[in-house]
Order: structure tokens, then C-alpha cells, then sequence
């Protein structure tokens, strides 16, 4: 049983529900207190402990429909099937093919069977249902199983053969052929081949018949095989894949990610933006003007006897960093920008005070078309309308100084991507030195390893003395690190 | 009734109870607890209609002793929740209301500062007294080490809400109502109380429940949680109510109202709810509509009736403009949609 509760929990971890250690503990108290036996109360029990939000209750509620589905459904096929078999009122109007089918059903449908042979179709079947059920005894488990059609039992032989073989450590979609193969041998898949060519050896029309129906049979098992293994692989390795995949994408250099994993890096971007803004969007701090707050200033002074020695206020500040982001969006840097550009628009999305600005020959302010635009469209239409001539940092940032420069003051973290390459042009180092001057920080941003810096037409070494903080970033986990260090020095 | 049904109160085997009368007979009133279906019964009779989920969490933070953090949009009985089960358990609620700059000394305790004056007068005064026959300054010191300090006594604490919910020695509902609201600072001074159901006061100790209170805590959801706290709670998100369930609950809170009527004003209302708007109507404006359409001898929604008092249901101009343009499909839409049985 609480292997059961184990597994289920692992899926919905898979499902990117974070389920903590205490958690679990709790989970098993609550199964503890009100068993398996009402699905309903257990769903609604374990769902106050396992899920903490609305979406992760969402994803509970599909991974628990989808975790405890297989019994049930199959409990339901088996009703049927025996009702069908069962009841005599259904079957006589049907041929001979029907009333095998319905001895077929072994135990559940042995009643209405027999019944069946004595009301029609006289001595000869009844003969040849005696025989196989003869051939029946001498098969093996597995066969005897499939030709009953029980199918409950073949789910149990198929979860514990799946258990034997740690179907749960399955990881990737290659997998998939040999977990089936090996859940099948486990099962005892030969015996039931070593059945079928026995039987068909056999030079009796009865046996021919009972091979051919365990051939059925075993294409059916074959299929059921395949259902279950995928379903296991969805529930348990699914996410496993992506973790691993999105873990590899955060290391890997964004000049190097391809298109095709642009969406899922956007997701991850978002994650991380909301992440940090979690962190870091609301600093309190307390002023040191305003209105005395008598009561603390009093508690404080005890130890002074009494004295308003150590005097405190009531005015407490709430801090939320004011961030200039100056991004470069020409071809050279085009790759990185874009990352770059989508974590602008997440921090947009989230956080009040970010201007943001791009340039390549010229700069122009995209605030506002982050602002109402969704994340595809606004960068397309930045790289369009910013991106076009070549670089030239000096009229850029001449563009900056009458766009924004007022705007920075002791507040203002300042952050500018860009490679620095000018194409020997005036770098307009005398902007910097002035943004340097207002600002609280100012950190840059370079998309290249450091021993490429100040190497042909890169004029690092000129921007370098006005900024606080120098970085090279070409990763995610750069960019994480990077920004989380701006938003923590920007209160 | 639910004592005749429910005779024996499961023991609760899972967590050891410490300092904790084991059978507290007001606490757990033979068999109130003992079931979701009990538990169902109990609040319907209370006026609260709860759903399956709702009722199996009363259950669970009962059994588990754990705390139940509610979540959900504005209006759908979070608050009220907690209300029911103080009647229910028939034990006081104290209730502490969340707001941006609360702390410990609004919330758990506060020194009485004018006592702890006159005090510090009065023992400057007797100084003379405790010191006598002593020479020299250490031996002075040593006589004061002796003199017991009630400075920071209970005699001067001042108790505020935690304090009055963990001290109740029948126990209590504690009810942190928009801890949201709160600092995340507060939030990480709550979890020792919600795990442990002690609180640390630096200058005299550690305070253990003497019965572990029922805590609920709501939250709107402008702030997200921490995790840490989410994960010593029971968690409870209540959405806006079916068809159904609401029909029951304006059945429950207006009784007088005609079944007719009833059923056009939520099925009104639920469309409401499919619209875009800034602020949707929640529970509390249906049973504030019913009311009105009832003091107004409504038989049936009529288009110029909605029309005029669509501000019971909407806050916002906006919203009230634009549901006032199409409001007779509206109604007549809930008209035709009150009468198909439910589950189509």
C-alpha cells in the first residue's frame, strides 16, 4: 500500500507538483486515517496535503484520475464481460463463434456456457469444450489466464512483472521495447509460445482452435503490454526527460540553443524571472523620519532606564529595485539578445520600475511595447525596428542620454548587454562615465569569454572603468546568478 | 443527533499529543469530528453548506491536528468557514486580521510598559531596603541577583490574539484571516506556532498550548505564500460554487426566498461568472441579491429589476455598464437555464 502511495507520488512530482518530505509524511497520515477504500474521500483528502496552489491542485486532479484509473476501468470491462457472459437472455440468438467466446470467459461465464450447450447446440461441442478444458489444465499459468480472459489477474501478473523488473526507473522513450519485452518474459511469455506450438502440434480440430484463440490472446496481452508500459513511462519518466533536457538547456551557451527548444527556454525564463521577483520584489525598510513610534522606542529603552535614548520610528519604507536595462539587438549579439529580451519581458510582466531600451545603430525605449504586447511579438518587433543598422555605441548612447539619463538616479540599477564592438567607432565612453556618476550600479553585460574582450574592434577596456560590476554571460544559470545579485544590490 | 450515529470517537493514532488532555471533552464533543458526512450535517445545520472537499478538510485538520490554509477568490466563505466551525465545536474563535506592518507585539504579546515603570519606581524606592547591611558594591550586586526579577514577568505580559488562542484552556479557533496581507517577516514568526503549537518569548520562554487551538488561515492570493509555510498546512482552495451548491446555500442563508426565483438568480449569477469582469460576483453578493430581490417582492427576474440593482452583485462601473447593455438576454437566458435539471 504505501508503495502504492510512493509511486503516486513520485508521478506527481514527474507532474512538477513539489511534494516536500513532510509532506509525504503527512500524505501517509492521511491514508492512515481514511484508507483506499472511498476513492472520492481519498481524492479529497490527499488532495489538502499534497497540492499548494490552485494550478498544482489542477495537475493533481488529472494525475490521480490518471494514476488510479487502470483498476477501476478494467473492474468495469469485467462487469461487463461477465454480464454479457452470464446472462443466457443475450447470447442463443448468436452463432456458434459467440458461445466459444462466452466459454472463453472461463470461471465468470462457465455457468452461462453450459447452460448454453444444453439448450442448443448439442452433443459434439459439448465433447469438444470437455476436451479443451482437459488441454486447458495441462497449459501454463499465463496461457490458462489469457484464455479465461481475466483480466484482472492479468493486470496484477502485469504490475508485479513490472515491479520485478523496475519498470519505474524507466527514463527515456528508448526504453520502452525492453521494459515491454522484459515485463512479457517476466509474465512467462515463453510458456505461452511453448502452449501454442504444442497445442498446434497436437492433430485435433479442438486444440487447433484453443492455439488459435491463445494466439489472439497473445496479441491482445501484446498490446496491453504496450498500453501499460507507455502509460508508466508518461507517469514516471515524462518529466524526468524534460528535467534532464531543461537542466542541460540552463548550462548550455544560449548562442548554442536551438529553435526548436525556444519555447521551453522561454518557460524557463519565466519560471526564473518569477522566481526572483519572489525573492527580492518586496524589501522593507524602516525610515529614520516620520512619525516616533512611542511603544518600540519605549521597549527599546528599558535598558536605558527609561531614557528615549535609542529612538525609533514608524515609517516603514517599502523598496522595489528601479531597473534601466539597455539591451544590444544587432546581429552580432542577435542570439543572446533574444534570451536577453525575454528576460526583460518577464521582469516587465512582474515587476513595475524596468525601462527597457535596445539599440544597434540607433537606441530607441521598448517599455511599453513590452508592456502590450506578448512576449513573440514584442521582440520581433524590437529586432525589427532596433536591430537593423550596424552597431555605433556612441550615437546609441547619445539616444540614451536624451531618453533616459534624468530618469537615473541613486536608485536606478543600470544594466547594458551588449559585446562592446563599435566597429571602430566613438564608443561615447563620456555617456557612460556620466550614467556612472547617477546611477547606484551599473553592471555590464558580455556575451563574450573574457579573452575575446578588447580583441579587434571591442572596446571593453573603455567601458570597463564606469561600471561597477563586469560579467561575462552567456548562459542561463549566468543570467540567474547575474540577476539575482542585481535585484538583491538594487534595494 | 450526530452523537447517536457517530458513538465512538476514533483514537487518534498518529500523532503523540503532548501536553494535551488526551479526551477533551469540549474539544471534541463525542463523535463531532468522527466523520466527513458527520462533519457535513453538523455545518448545514450551522448555516454553512459545505462541499465534499471542504468537509473532508474540517475532518482532516481535526484528525491530524493540523492547521487549514484557505484559499480562493474574495467572498466564497473562507472567513466564514472558520466562523462555522468555532459554532460547530461550540469553542471561542479569536480571530487576528492581517495587515501590511503587522508584528508579534499586535499579534502575540506586548509588555505593560506603564506597569513595568511604576515597577522600576517603586524597586529604585525599596533599593534601600533589599540592599541593607550590604558593603561594598559586589556583595550590593549579589543581594540584587538574589531579588527575584518580575520585570519581565507574566504579571506584565499582555496578551493579544496567538497568545489568547494558545492559552485558552478550552481551547479555541484561531482564525489569521488574510495572512497575505501580512509581511513575509510574519509569516516566518507563524510557523513555530503552526508546527509545533508553542511560541518563543525571548524573555521568559516557551509557551506550549495547553489545547491545541484549530487554526485556519485565509489568504486572497495577492502574495505568494512561502513554502515553508504551505507545507505545515493542510491546504484548501474553495472556487466559486456550482449551480447546485449555491442554490443550497442561498436556500440555507434566505430561506424565505421562492425556489422559482432562487433558481434564476443563481443560474443569473453563474452566467455573470463566465463573462469577462473586472470583479466577479462571489457567494456573499448572491445572498446580498436574494436578500434585496425578496425586500423587493420579486416573483421572477425581470430585466428592469436587474437592471437596478446590478450593483448589489457588481462593484465596478465598468462592469456594471457593460452587463447593464445585454441584461435582458441575460435574464432571459437564466430563466431558460433555471429550469434544465442539473448536470446537463
Amino acid at each position: 500500500m504505501d508503495q502504492t502511495l510512493g509511486d503516486f507520488i513520485k508521478a506527481l512530482r514527474n507532474a512538477d507538483v513539489r511534494v516536500s518530505s513532510t509532506e509525504v509524511v503527512d500524505a501517509h497520515e492521511v491514508v492512515d486515517l481514511v484508507g483506499y477504500t472511498d476513492r472520492a474521500l481519498l481524492k479529497n483528502a490527499l488532495a489538502l496535503v499534497l497540492p499548494k496552489t490552485s494550478d498544482e491542485k489542477n495537475i493533481y486532479d488529472y494525475t490521480f484520475d490518471r494514476f488510479f484509473k487502470f483498476d477501476e476501468l478494467d473492474e468495469m470491462e469485467m462487469a461487463d464481460r461477465n454480464e454479457a457472459a452470464g446472462d443466457p437472455s443475450i447470447v442463443p440468438q448468436q452463432d456458434d463463434t459467440a458461445g466459444q467466446e462466452g466459454q472463453g470467459q472461463g470461471e465468470g461465464g462457465g455457468k452461462g456456457c453450459a447452460q448454453r450447450g444444453a439448450e442448443g447446440d448439442g452433443a459434439p461441442d459439448i465433447t469438444g469444450a470437455v476436451q479443451q478444458a482437459e488441454m486447458r489444465e495441462s497449459l501454463s499459468s499465463l496461457s490458462q489466464m489469457v484464455l479465461s480472459g481475466d483480466r484482472a489477474g492479468l493486470s496484477v501478473a502485469m504490475a508485479e512483472a513490472g515491479e520485478a523488473v523496475g519498470l519505474r526507473n524507466i527514463h527515456i522513450f528508448t526504453q520502452k521495447g525492453l521494459y515491454g519485452r522484459r515485463i512479457l518474459e517476466h509474465m512467462g511469455l515463453k510458456a505461452l509460445n511453448g502452449d501454442i506450438s504444442e497445442l498446434r502440434k497436437r492433430d485435433n480440430p479442438s486444440a487447433a482452435e484453443l492455439a488459435e484463440r491463445l494466439r489472439k490472446g497473445r496479441e491482445y496481452l501484446l498490446s496491453q503490454v504496450r498500453d501499460y508500459v507507455e502509460q508508466q513511462f508518461l507517469l514516471h519518466a515524462d518529466a524526468d526527460g524534460s528535467h534532464l533536457r531543461e537542466d542541460i538547456l540552463s548550462k548550455s551557451r544560449l548562442t548554442n540553443i536551438e529553435r526548436r527548444d525556444y519555447r521551453m527556454v522561454q518557460e524557463m525564463v519565466r519560471k526564473m524571472a518569477k522566481r526572483l521577483i519572489a525573492i527580492h520584489s518586496r524589501r522593507r525598510k524602516v525610515y529614520d523620519r516620520g512619525a516616533l513610534d512611542i511603544r518600540k522606542t519605549m521597549a527599546k529603552n528599558h535598558a536605558y532606564d527609561g531614557v528615549p535614548f535609542d529612538i525609533r520610528w514608524k515609517s516603514v519604507k517599502i523598496d522595489r529595485p528601479k531597473v534601466v536595462a539597455i539591451c544590444d539587438v544587432s546581429g552580432s549579439v542577435a542570439k543572446v539578445a533574444h534570451f536577453m529580451l525575454m528576460f526583460l519581458y518577464s521582469l516587465n510582466e512582474v515587476m513595475p520600475k524596468v525601462r527597457s531600451f535596445a539599440f544597434s545603430g540607433r537606441m530607441g525605449e521598448v517599455t511599453d511595447l513590452f508592456k502590450d504586447c506578448d512576449v513573440e511579438e514584442a521582440m520581433s518587433k524590437t529586432l525589427y525596428e532596433w536591430g537593423q543598422g550596424s552597431t555605433d555605441y556612441g550615437r546609441s548612447l547619445q539616444d540614451f542620454a536624451e531618453l533616459a539619463l534624468n530618469d537615473i538616479d541613486s536608485r536606478t540599477t543600470v544594466i547594458i548587454l551588449g559585446d562592446a564592438r563599435s566597429n571602430y567607432g566613438d564608443p561615447g565612453s563620456e555617456i557612460m562615465k556620466k550614467i556612472y556618476e547617477r546611477a547606484k550600479w551599473v553592471m555590464w553585460l558580455n556575451p563574450e569569454e573574457k579573452n575575446t574582450w578588447n580583441y579587434a574592434d571591442s572596446v571593453m577596456r573603455k567601458f570597463q572603468p564606469y561600471c561597477h560590476q563586469v560579467q561575462v554571460c552567456n548562459s542561463l544559470t549566468h543570467l540567474e546568478r547575474i540577476v539575482s545579485s542585481v535585484l538583491r544590490s538594487a534595494t | 443527533m450526530a452523537e447517536q450515529l457517530y458513538p465512538a470517537r476514533r483514537k487518534l493514532p498518529l500523532r503523540k499529543q503532548v501536553n494535551v488532555t488526551l479526551v477533551n471533552p469540549i474539544q471534541s464533543p463525542a463523535g463531532r469530528m468522527d466523520s466527513v458526512e458527520a462533519i457535513a450535517a453538523g455545518f448545514e445545520m450551522q448555516g454553512y453548506i459545505t462541499n465534499p472537499q471542504i468537509a473532508t478538510s474540517i475532518y482532516l485538520a481535526q484528525n491530524l491536528q493540523k492547521p487549514l490554509l484557505v484559499e480562493g477568490p474574495p467572498g466564497v466563505g473562507k472567513t466564514e468557514l472558520a466562523i462555522a466551525t468555532a459554532k460547530y465545536l461550540d469553542l471561542p474563535l479569536v480571530r487576528l486580521q492581517c495587515y501590511e506592518g503587522l508584528d508579534e507585539s499586535k499579534a502575540l504579546y506586548e509588555w505593560k510598559y506603564g506597569k513595568q515603570l511604576l515597577y522600576t519606581q517603586i524597586l529604585r524606592e525599596t533599593l534601600g531596603d533589599v540592599l541593607q547591611g550590604a558593603t561594598g558594591l559586589s556583595e550590593s550586586m549579589n543581594k540584587l541577583h538574589q531579588f527575584s526579577d518580575v520585570f519581565f514577568s507574566e504579571q506584565f505580559l499582555e496578551e493579544r490574539p496567538l497568545m489568547k488562542a494558545m492559552r485558552s484552556p478550552v481551547g479555541a479557533v484561531l482564525l489569521i484571516d488574510e495572512l497575505d496581507k501580512a509581511d513575509q517577516e510574519f509569516e516566518s514568526f507563524l510557523l513555530e506556532l503552526l508546527s509545533e503549537y508553542q511560541i518563543s518569548i525571548p524573555e521568559i520562554g516557551t509557551i506550549k498550548a495547553t489545547v491545541k487551538p484549530v487554526v485556519f488561515l485565509t489568504s486572497n492570493n495577492t502574495r505568494e505564500l512561502s513554502d515553508a509555510l504551505k507545507r505545515r498546512c493542510l491546504h484548501l482552495y474553495i472556487p466559486f460554487p456550482d449551480t447546485e451548491l449555491e442554490r443550497k446555500i442561498i436556500a440555507s442563508r434566505v430561506p424565505d426566498i421562492s425556489v422559482k426565483l432562487r433558481n434564476e438568480l443563481v443560474a443569473f449569477v453563474q452566467e455573470l461568472r463566465g463573462l469577462d469582469l473586472k470583479k466577479l460576483p462571489a457567494v456573499s453578493e448572491t445572498i446580498d441579491w436574494a436578500r434585496t430581490l425578496l425586500l423587493l417582492h420579486a416573483n421572477t427576474l425581470e430585466p428592469e429589476m436587474v437592471r437596478n440593482t446590478l450593483n448589489v452583485i457588481l462593484k465596478f462601473q465598468d462592469d456594471i455598464e457593460m452587463v447593464g447593455a445585454q441584461v435582458s438576454s441575460l435574464t432571459s437566458d437564466a430563466i431558460k437555464a433555471s429550469k434544465r435539471p442539473l448536470g446537463v
